[in-house]
């Protein structure tokens, strides 16, 4: 995988792209780093304690923290399969289903780490991936849904 | 096999001749031939599409007419767009953080 190749299939709906001012290396360690992982993952209001993240680093490895809404709101785990790894370029996370939060079936996040200069290009894309479907043959779906609300929207 | 409303929009999107069916009903109702027209499969195989996407809900077939012209039906696919957005504004608040993280960490390795 090089730079001037980016891995996002042309149809891969890419949900979120970020310039970070830090060398990929540096990203990616905050994302694979407990201690750092802690210190942003969790929303406003929202700790993810260090001592509650585990992250066992190798592809079929799991990547599981806890949410802990400061001031004693609750606790919430989010637990996911690493699907795919390739430092410092690529993470594919596979979510476990959370059918408590409405979220039956796992969900796909696919980040990737590109140069962008002295900085970094990240994308990540989050999309609903059933059982039947598994593959990168399957990712392209979610851009013609964008598509399709965008039409729905403007029909009455 | 999950029979929440959200489960079976995604089930039924995730194969590319449903979406592309889905895509053309957006711009209209439609038969069964006039949906077969741009693929290179069979009528029996789109009327197969078609029936999935009707158990989930995203279409109605007509009962009277004699095509049984397909017809999109807004709702699940509205409330499925609203859960994505809402995915989509909880990566954006963490990447909001991530930045500041490494915005911090930069200064004090300075």
């Amino acid at each position: 995988m090089s730079d001037s190749t980016p891995v996002a299939a042309a149809d891969q709906q890419v949900l979120i792209t970020r310039i970070f001012d830090a060398p990929r290396e540096r990203v990616f360690r905050a994302w694979t780093d407990p201690d750092e992982v802690a210190a942003w993952f969790g929303p406003e209001h929202v700790d993810t304690p260090r001592e509650r993240i585990g992250i066992d680093l190798r592809v079929g490895g799991r990547y599981e923290l806890t949410m802990v809404r400061r001031g004693g709101g609750g606790e919430f785990a989010i637990g996911y399969e690493i699907l795919e790894l390739v430092e410092p370029e690529l993470i594919v996370l596979r979510s476990d289903p959370m059918p408590e939060v409405g979220m039956h079936e796992p969900t796909v996040v696919r980040v990737e780490f590109h140069d962008h200069g002295a900085k970094t290009r990240m994308t990540l894309s989050d999309a609903p991936q059933p059982p039947a479907a598994r593959g990168h043959a399957e990712a392209g779906w979610s851009a013609a849904f964008e598509k399709l609300a965008t039409l729905v929207e403007s029909t009455p | 096999m999950p029979t929440d409303q959200l489960s079976l929009t995604f089930a039924a999107l995730a194969d590319p001749t449903r979406r592309s069916i889905v895509t053309r009903l957006a711009e209209g109702e439609a038969t069964v031939n006039e949906l077969a027209e741009p693929f290179s499969v069979s009528l029996p195989a789109i009327s197969r599409h078609l029936k999935v996407l009707e158990r989930a809900g995203l279409i109605v077939r007509s009962r009277d007419a004699q095509w049984r012209p397909s017809r999109l039906q807004a709702d699940p696919i509205d409330e499925a767009v609203e859960w994505m957005q809402s995915r989509k504004q909880t990566w954006e608040t963490r990447m909001d953080r991530l930045d500041a993280h490494l915005r911090r960490k930069g200064e004090q390795d300075e």
